[in-house]
């Protein structure tokens, strides 16, 4: 039996699409006889205790998941912070070969290939600390997700549920993702200026809330003229 | 003029702060001050991802420590240098968890560049964004992506220039002085 490894990313403590995707991912695997193990990041390497159980945990899985929002063009600091501290540990530890490391990024813009320096980054950091590739699936128009389980999310997501119903049987049967799966994965989820007309109104009504409607682009750090 | 200089160095990283001497040096070599923030020695709290900057306290993160001195120093630079070890051709954690926090110097409404979609600028001018990224053996894959990442970064951050640089920890200095004085003698960072 494979066991799989769930690392979760995104910061936010709930309702991150990461969490949404990457949950899809392993309910799949599950299904494919495969034991699964979820770890949220940020908490995972807060303090030495929780280290340990992160770092033992990433050493005894046969595959290990990534799922990843982009933060600023790359990988979100916590997720860099964990990525070094398992390049430290792999330098003093025994490593089992045939580890396979894949990422899903998803990101706030429409267009999926604004993930693509960050995964370049997730395939450097898996060569350097001895995981066999296998590849990574980019999200575009994350937003639109939000925590939600794919199941309930229906027509909009089936490119996404597809892409990662391949995904898990090329994981389950030893195999690297299909060109097939990472083209589903880049889909867009709606015309580019709907999503834009959601975000922006979704931003705007949330600064409403706060009162803060007519500062939002309020410019306070504005010290020279 | 101003720069600002976001040191991504690790803990007991001679390398990156012999680079900052020069920086520093070539820096004054054209007039223009320096102000650097030793990231590792700074309490910079983690992007919690709530877009709290955005629509709470639009402009401004709402974890009140360094990272907002950080934000106000950058916009109100000229030029930010952002200088890391190259870390699996990214930036270092160190350096990620200032440049997370950034994101309050643009706006939450949409622009689109280049046919692709970004924020919209929340100041009217933006600095000029310097990547330099130190590395111990050469590798032109990570060099590439750092690069790469630099000049996306510059478009997210609306950088009416951006360049970057790699150093190998064991150059001379004379080769270390070269790459950084092209970088700060280039005619968009003289105009
Ligand atoms: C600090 C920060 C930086 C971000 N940078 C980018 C970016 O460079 N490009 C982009 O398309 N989206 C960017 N986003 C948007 C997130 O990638 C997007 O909201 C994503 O759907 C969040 O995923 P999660 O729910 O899994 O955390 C950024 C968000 C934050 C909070």
């Amino acid at each position: 039996m494979k066991s799989l490894l769930l690392l979760i990313g995104s910061p936010k403590p709930s309702d991150s699409t990461s969490e949404s995707l990457g949950n899809y991912l392993i309910q799949q695997m599950s299904a494919r006889n495969c034991e699964t193990k979820t770890l949220f990041i940020r908490p995972a390497i807060s303090t030495d205790e929780r280290r340990e159980v992160f770092l033992s945990a990433t050493d005894k899985a046969d595959i290990i998941i990534l799922a990843s929002p982009l933060y600023v063009d790359s990988l979100p600091y916590p997720v860099t912070k964990a990525m070094e501290m398992i390049a430290r540990h792999r330098q003093t530890s025994e490593n089992r070969n045939g580890q396979q490391f894949l990422c899903i990024v998803n990101c706030g813009f429409p267009e999926a290939h604004h993930n693509d320096t960050a995964i370049a980054i997730c395939r450097k950091f898996a060569g350097e600390v001895g995981f066999e590739w296998a590849g990574g699936l980019a999200l575009g128009g994350g937003e639109a997700i939000i925590g939600k389980s794919l199941d309930k999310l229906g027509f909009m997501v089936r490119n996404i549920t597809k892409s990662l119903d391949l995904t898990a049987d090329d994981l389950a049967n030893g195999k690297v993702l299909s060109h097939q799966a990472v083209t589903l994965m880049a889909k867009p989820l709606m015309p580019a200026w709907i999503y834009k007309l959601i975000g922006e109104f979704s931003f705007k009504r949330q600064a409403k809330k706060h009162q803060v409607y007519k500062n939002l682009e309020d410019c306070p750090y504005q010290w020279k003229s | 003029m101003k720069a600002v200089i976001l040191n991504g160095s690790n803990k007991d990283d001679s390398v990156l702060f012999n680079v900052q001497k020069i920086i520093y040096d070539e820096l004054g070599s054209i007039k223009w001050e320096a102000e650097s923030f030793i990231l590792h020695e700074i309490k910079i709290a983690a992007c919690q991802g709530d877009f709290g900057c955005w629509v709470k306290t639009p402009g401004v993160c709402i974890m009140k420590d360094d990272g907002q001195d950080i934000a106000g120093a950058f916009i109100n630079s000229d030029m930010t240098v952002l200088l890391s070890p190259v870390t699996f051709g990214g930036y270092s954690a160190e350096l990620k968890k200032a440049v997370d926090r950034l994101i309050c110097i643009v706006s939450p409404l949409f622009t689109k560049i280049g046919g692709e979609f970004h924020h919209r600028k929340r100041y009217s001018r933006y600095p000029i964004l310097i990547g330099i990224g130190v590395i111990e053996k050469a590798d032109e894959e990570s060099g590439e992506i750092f690069k790469k990442l630099v000049s996306r970064n510059a478009i997210n951050f609306h950088a009416p220039h951006s360049a970057s640089e790699i150093i190998m920890s064991n150059e001379d200095t004379e080769i270390i002085q070269a790459k950084i004085r092209k970088l700060f003698r280039a005619k968009e960072v003289r105009q």
